[in-house]
């Protein structure tokens, strides 16, 4: 799941390990066999039950979730493999010049949007044009401000031009983000935008039923399917009814009783018993982990040894294990997560739970004297946090358990941890958004790239403000070791520069690293390959079928 | 006054009175109130246990001699947080139904009292409050004022204060045709004297008891705001935000669920068994 940022909601999602032992599919009309097909009797048709989480204010959008939904009704230009490398969707080929600045793209012929508009180059340089102007909030600033222009040579041709090399374009470009959309569709007001989406996907919205369902139909004219697709033809099922099940327990109900046939997002408490009764699928997005940030320019955390402090003063590792109960993976790394290419694991083993290394920062950050509820306290001033964070959101009643415990412990080497629940209002309105409004708060970016580093870390201009940096943290050599990774020649180079980024981060501690942003579904038994994509773990619906 | 010169019916009435505070609902409904007011003045006494005290070894343990609720997630006892949010919830209780009556007692002595033109915008405003259920009022200004206790106990009181001020109008205008009120007026006393000796302890009077009951009523929205994530802040023991935190393992650990939905209920049974007794012997002491 992506992060809301600021006044805006912002997302950026990305690829990560998809488990794609238990995907392997099939031919639309072979029989079912492989890992993760069914035994039984291919069904064509149906209609898929699938019980998600929330439920975005508009289907297309910067925001992960409306990702979610954008991956099953529009295309893009690449898809990416589980290995990471990229592979044709609309695109059939793609060439770079040697100077990393031009890329032309090859279109597939004779592709229609499903209002009846030609799919040619144009439509994708004006979809290009509608990204740049802030059409897509997170696509635009996954491709600022590298892009320059995009023209259509002729029908099928189309050339990207870039102001500097941008190695990650093509990695970028594979989120639901950058689903192409009918440009005849976009002349239309932003409210019917909002509530369909014209694209030339599998499935195409026939209703959306706010607070309750979105419902897809299946495109029968679909031709263009990604190289990553587990058949070839429109989608098998006739119809996804798209269920917005917030409560987690409501949620796999609906699975256990057999409302549903696939459930998003699956409760850490019920894991095992999923696993036991269901084709369970776990995805660690890449990208910028679920950490807390810390504001750096007002509050005690502009002192970086007592932001160090905090970063040791907790078992954040047990508190983790115990929250989410063993299922969601540690991440101590506060600015990319283990899946994310370009890790850097050794800035993961900075600051283990040690209370006297803890105590012994702040005494030297002068919070020497302590209160009578056991607080440290300087000049007559406690130790005071005030930590936001997005109740329900970003965290779940898990991660809420975590803080909790986490509080605690910081308690004893004398932090007074104020937890302040946001609510989904509050954090939309952007509430708890400026240096005034708290001292830590905790988020995620999913990305596929290690370019989050760019987006969340920039340093702020005057007539560049950066939002997305919720530390407030600038630092003029961290922007430029990440803009060198970004226009590296090679990955190796790239990653190279990205993991001293993350080390500079990890050593001024402008972040604490938390846990890795996890998505899973749980599958009942007779129905078969639905995938999360790799980019985001973008579940995918138009190879899925049922078994009878 | 001599045994010989009390009537048979006042006789009758005192046996009552005794019979009923002997009930044993009555004396169960007591004896959770004091413990509850233990819990709230000294809940030392009831647990030797701290409320945020984590144990990462004991995580989720069900109800045992150790731990007669149970533990949490993060491994808390779950009786010592019951206990120690008993304070956090009455509080909400008592301030929610507080804030209701003296918003009630405004408006419903200003339209049992004025009557006219007055009476009859108010009885409308009240009217319409009153079609709004209490739980969307609640919601709608935590979501302008974010989620905490005070927000809650303004939330729930203005929620409830409607149905409590129609009681207050219709006391009024009840008190005010009774004979002792136009004896008061036809000996001269002023306005604000009659109001104030005789109509008002009158007119409040019944609405003792309807207010204990609405304690019990305000416990119970207030948690179930806490329940829906709308309540107090985490670690907060608040017998809702108990309810809230167990809910995703309902099915895994249910007495994260069980024990803290039967002390609201037990608590709320209490003071509402309680109210009606009250209820009873002031409707006797009126007769």
């Amino acid at each position: 799941m992506t992060r809301f940022t600021r006044a805006r909601l912002v997302a950026v999602g990305s690829g990560a390990l998809l488990f794609s032992s238990l995907l392997a599919g099939c031919g639309a009309d072979a029989p079912a066999t492989g890992a993760g097909a069914g035994t039984g009797t291919k069904v064509q048709g149906g209609t898929i039950i699938y019980g998600h989480e929330q439920e975005p204010p508009c289907l297309y959008g910067g925001w992960l979730q409306q990702a979610y939904i954008d991956r099953n009704i529009l295309d893009s230009l690449v898809t990416e493999a589980d290995d990471g490398s990229i592979k044709p969707w609309l695109a059939t080929d793609w060439k770079v010049s040697d100077d990393g600045l031009t890329y032309t793209f090859t279109l597939k012929p004779g592709v229609k949007f499903t209002d009846g508009t030609a799919l040619d180059a144009q439509a994708v340089a004006d979809n290009f044009a509608y990204w740049e102007k802030g059409g897509n909030s997170t696509a635009q600033v996954s491709i600022d401000p590298y892009f320059a222009s995009a023209k259509a040579l002729d029908t099928t041709h189309l050339q990207v031009t870039l102001n500097k090399p941008y190695l990650p374009l093509l990695t970028m470009l594979t989120q639901g983000y950058f689903g192409i959309q009918s440009p005849t569709a976009l002349k239309r007001s932003d409210k019917e935008n909002c509530e369909q989406p014209i694209g030339s996907g599998a499935f195409k919205v026939k209703e959306w039923k706010h607070g309750q369902e979105l419902i897809l139909v299946k495109n029968p004219d679909y031709t263009s399917w990604p190289a990553t697709a587990k058949h070839q033809g429109p989608a098998i099922v006739d119809e996804v009814d798209w269920k917005f099940l917030l409560d987690p327990v409501a949620r796999y109900a609906s699975l256990t009783t057999g409302e549903s046939n696939v459930i998003y997002d699956v409760p850490t408490v019920n894991w095992k018993d999923a696993q036991a009764k269901f084709e369970v699928q776990q995805y660690i997005t890449p990208g910028k982990p679920v950490s807390i940030y810390m504001n750096t320019i007002k509050g005690v955390f502009t002192d970086k040894l007592v932001r160090q402090a905090f970063a040791y003063g907790a078992d954040r590792k047990s508190a983790v294990e115990a929250g989410f109960h063993g299922v969601i993976p540690y991440e101590n790394n506060p600015s990319v997560s283990q899946s994310t290419p370009g890790y850097n694991p050794e800035v993961a083993k900075a600051y283990p739970y040690d209370t006297a290394k803890a105590n012994q920062l702040l005494d030297q950050a002068g919070w020497t004297t302590r209160d009578s509820a056991g607080y440290r306290t300087k000049d007559g001033k406690q130790l005071e946090v005030r930590f936001a964070f997005p109740a329900g959101s970003v965290m779940t009643g898990e991660g809420s358990t975590v803080l909790q415990i986490l509080q605690q412990q910081w308690k004893q080497v004398g932090f007074n941890v104020e937890l302040i629940p946001e609510t989904q209002a509050e954090t939309f309105s952007g509430k708890y958004s400026s240096p005034d409004s708290y001292d830590a708060q905790p988020w995620y970016w999913t990305s596929p790239s290690a370019a989050i580093l760019w987006i969340v870390w920039r340093p702020s201009t005057k007539d560049s403000p950066n939002y997305n940096n919720s530390s407030f943290y600038d630092n003029d050599e961290l922007g430029t070791v990440i803009q060198q990774g970004n226009s590296a020649a090679t990955t190796e180079e790239a990653n190279k520069f990205y993991g001293q980024a993350q080390q500079i981060i990890q050593d001024n501690a402008a972040a604490v690293g938390l846990y890795t942003q996890t998505s899973s579904i749980a599958v009942a038994k007779n129905l078969h390959d639905v995938w999360l994509e790799k980019s985001q773990g973008e579940p995918v619906f138009s190879d899925a079928y049922f078994t009878k | 006054m001599s045994a010989a010169s009390v009537s048979p019916a006042a006789t009758r009435a005192r046996l009552a009175a005794i019979r009923v505070q002997l009930r044993p609902a009555t004396a169960a409904s007591l004896l959770v109130v004091a413990f509850l007011a233990v819990a709230v003045i000294a809940p030392s006494v009831l647990t030797s246990g701290s409320p945020t005290t984590i144990d990462l070894q004991h995580t989720l343990l069900s109800p045992s001699f150790s731990h007669v609720f149970g533990t949490d997630d993060a491994g808390r006892d779950l009786y010592t947080r019951a206990v120690y949010g008993a304070r956090e919830s009455l509080g909400i209780g008592l301030g929610a139904t507080g804030l209701a009556m003296a918003i009630a007692i405004l408006l419903g002595f200003a339209a049992g009292l004025a009557r006219g033109i007055v009476d009859a915008v108010l009885t409308r405003i009240l009217e319409v409050a009153f079609a709004f259920p209490v739980l969307l009022l609640a919601l709608l200004l935590i979501a302008i004022r974010g989620p905490s206790v005070a927000t809650e106990i303004v939330a729930v009181g203005i929620g409830s204060a409607p149905g409590y001020a129609r009681m207050v109008r219709g006391q009024v205008l009840h008190v005010r045709q009774a004979g002792y009120i136009e004896s008061a007026v036809a000996l001269g006393h002023g306005r604000w004297v009659v109001i104030r000796q005789h109509l008002f302890p009158n007119a409040i009077r019944p609405l003792v008891a309807v207010m204990t009951l609405g304690v019990g009523q305000s416990i119970v929205w207030a948690s179930g705001l806490a329940f829906l994530g709308l309540g107090v802040a985490p670690p907060s023991p608040e017998w809702g935000a108990l309810l809230d935190a167990g809910r995703d393992s309902i099915t895994t650990s249910p007495w994260l669920e069980i024990m803290p939905g039967l002390v609201i209920v037990l608590v709320a049974l209490a003071v509402t068994s309680l109210g009606r007794t009250l209820q009873h012997r002031l409707e006797g002491a009126a007769r």
